[in-house]
């Protein structure tokens, strides 16, 4: 898979303030989670990347440049910021098919890509009313648009859930995930939110105080675990009893028993163990972590 | 129709396997929009009052002179595209105090700029195109009225190729007199438009540093005269200004008049019409008021591109 941006020793300093410190990792064709805290670094590195801001020290490269050094390598980016950027008092299309040829598409072409886009991210009829009037949603919607308009290579999107309801942020991660798979547009996601990018993304880069702690892909770190989950439909008590007379150690979690290290062994163990307690097994599955699960243990 | 002759088609977002023009049109976009935004075209009529009042405003005097000239042919008590640019002075720093604010100042306010900044512009790109929007209007703005004088002024008179002939001159003294008036009127309000997101700071600001230096200029240029009376009745009149011989150097400081003083060079006019402070500035070289424009015009350039080279976002 292609690299699309490269971070070397990419270290930002605001005076005494660390930004971003000594931070290396790649990202490649895809979605891309940039997950970490507030703070963390997460919008200092993508303005890093879009030549908003020069590093301190090390590099940030995009498709192969530079974005400080040159402008052109800009073209085929899109971006998304956190905070609101929506001049108020145009309408989304007429500010769509503006910025479709700030991106270097010709008048006409800009306004079908305007049209095209703001229809992909659910705005039709309202795309002729002025910015001021639309919801919190909508206006998200309308920042992604104008990310997209251009047909970008890769796009960076800043916190895209932010200020969304739980159906608003839904809707979000389903469009999110359609651009990425329908029309192959890479995405890096920067969230604080670790159920996006379960959601979503494909590979995570954890940052945390300005540091890369941890980057991999989101099926290696959620992958299937030696943690077996047991139901038993009845006899609860004398199923646990006889596992533990065949050493089996079983947590009991209220809803189900879980057993750790499973291994060959432990499922005939219990296999064993329903036999002789008499108890209907219901459900006896490998727990999938997650990337909650993850921090929580290395933190 | 036949099934089989059915085609579907996939009108939503699709690849875009279109023409990129780059930088160019980046650019080209950023500029077209900023005229809009100053004139109000594709908003709502509200927009459009202010442009087009400061239009009529700049052109009604040039309509009242040709009129005049066709109604009663005396072209003597007519000012001519001399005096043209001073009679519209006040229309232009309105213009640039209220407009300036409006083409720089929303963009940083809404983080709009970003977006820009983002795409293939560089902070002098996106600069560059927004000024040349400014001055682009500011010149029409300039030149409509002196276009209508001179159009006038040679229809009305009665040979008007012989008109032509004694005049041409005119037409190249406006042109660049036109020229520096507007890159003044651009500059200044632009430079102010960037230490605020105050649209209405920025607009009281122009206007009143102008009003300020104009009282300066012709308070210390103002002369206050003595009548002394002589023996056997006969009196003598002395008249000096209050700072003396300084007075001419702090006279250059009326804003207003910066770029008059060159346009009346420019057409070797009398700097006598132009007021006192403008009279107290001719008495130096000319190397001064000139020095002076450059300084201020040139000055104001550059710290306007260091502000947006240096911008955070």
């Amino acid at each position: 898979m292609a690299v699309l941006l490269e971070a070397r020793g990419l270290t930002k300093h605001y005076g005494s303030t660390i930004a971003l410190e000594q931070a290396s990792f790649d990202v490649h064709e895809g979605v891309t989670g940039l997950l970490g805290p507030n703070g963390a670094g997460k919008s200092t590195a993508m303005k890093l990347f879009l030549g908003l801001i020069l590093p301190t020290s090390g590099t940030a490269m995009v498709l192969g440049e530079e974005p400080y050094k040159s402008v052109e390598g800009r073209a085929r980016i899109g971006y998304m910021p956190e905070h609101e950027s929506l001049p108020p008092s145009v309408s989304a299309s007429e500010f769509l098919m503006h910025m479709a040829q700030v991106s270097g598409l010709p008048p006409a072409h800009a306004r079908t890509r305007a049209a095209d886009t703001l229809r992909h991210v659910g705005l039709d009829e309202e795309r002729y009313r002025p910015i001021s009037e639309y919801s919190t949603g909508m206006k998200q919607r309308v920042k992604l648009a104008q990310a997209l308009v251009h047909d970008p290579v890769l796009v960076l999107l800043d916190e895209p859930t932010a200020g969304l309801d739980p159906a608003g942020r839904e809707e979000m991660l389903d469009l999110i995930k359609r651009t990425a798979r329908g029309f192959g547009i890479s995405i890096m996601l920067s969230t604080h939110l670790m159920g996006d990018v379960e959601r979503v993304a494909d590979s995570v880069i954890v940052l945390e105080s300005g540091t890369v702690t941890r980057q991999d892909s989101v099926a290696q770190l959620t992958e299937e675990t030696e943690t077996l989950l047991i139901e038993v439909a009845d006899r609860r008590e004398e199923f646990a009893a006889a596992l533990a007379a065949k050493g089996v150690a079983a947590a009991d979690d209220g809803k189900v028993l879980v057993v750790e290290e499973a291994g060959e062994t432990e499922y005939d163990l219990i296999r064993d163990a329903a036999a002789e307690s008499g108890a209907r097994l219901r459900r006896l599955t490998p727990r999938r972590r997650d990337l909650r699960d993850i921090f929580r243990k290395e933190s | 129709m036949r099934a089989e002759q059915a085609e579907v088609f996939d009108l939503g977002y699709q690849p875009y396997t279109g023409p990129r023009e780059g930088r160019a049109r980046a650019r080209r976009a950023v500029l077209e929009n900023g005229v809009r935004n100053l004139l109000g075209i594709g908003r709502g009529g509200r927009a459009k009052i202010l442009p087009v009042l400061l239009f009529v405003a700049a052109m009604t005097p040039a309509v009242v002179f040709v009129a005049v000239l066709l109604l009663v042919p005396a072209d003597e008590f007519i000012p001519g595209p001399a005096d043209y640019y001073d009679i519209i002075g006040v229309v232009l720093w309105i213009f640039g105090a209220i407009m300036a604010p409006e083409l720089l100042i929303p963009d940083r306010r809404d983080n709009v700029l970003q977006l820009y900044l983002v795409r293939t512009l560089s902070p002098a790109d996106y600069l560059g195109a927004r000024f040349l929007a400014f001055f682009g209007v500011v010149l029409a703005l300039v030149y409509s009225g002196q276009i209508v004088l001179q159009i006038g002024l040679i229809l009305s008179a009665s040979d008007p190729l012989d008109y032509l002939g004694d005049n041409w001159l005119d037409i190249p003294r406006f042109l660049a007199g036109g020229a520096l008036i507007a890159l003044f009127f651009t500059v200044l309000p632009l430079l102010v438009a960037t230490f605020t997101t105050r649209r209405a700071y920025a607009a009281a600001f122009v206007i009143g540093a102008v009003l300020v230096s104009s009282f300066v200029a012709d308070g210390v240029t103002a002369e206050s005269c003595t009548i002394d009376t002589g023996p056997g009745g006969s009196s003598s009149t002395q008249c000096e200004r209050g700072i003396g011989d300084a007075a001419p150097y702090v006279a250059l400081v009326h804003l207003g008049d910066t770029p008059g003083r060159l346009n009346t060079m420019i057409f070797d006019g009398d700097p006598t019409e132009g007021g006192p402070s403008r009279a107290a500035v001719a008495e130096l070289h000319a190397i001064f008021p000139i020095g002076f424009y450059v300084l201020l015009t040139g000055g104001a350039g550059l710290l306007l591109w260091n502000r947006y080279r240096r911008i955070k976002l």
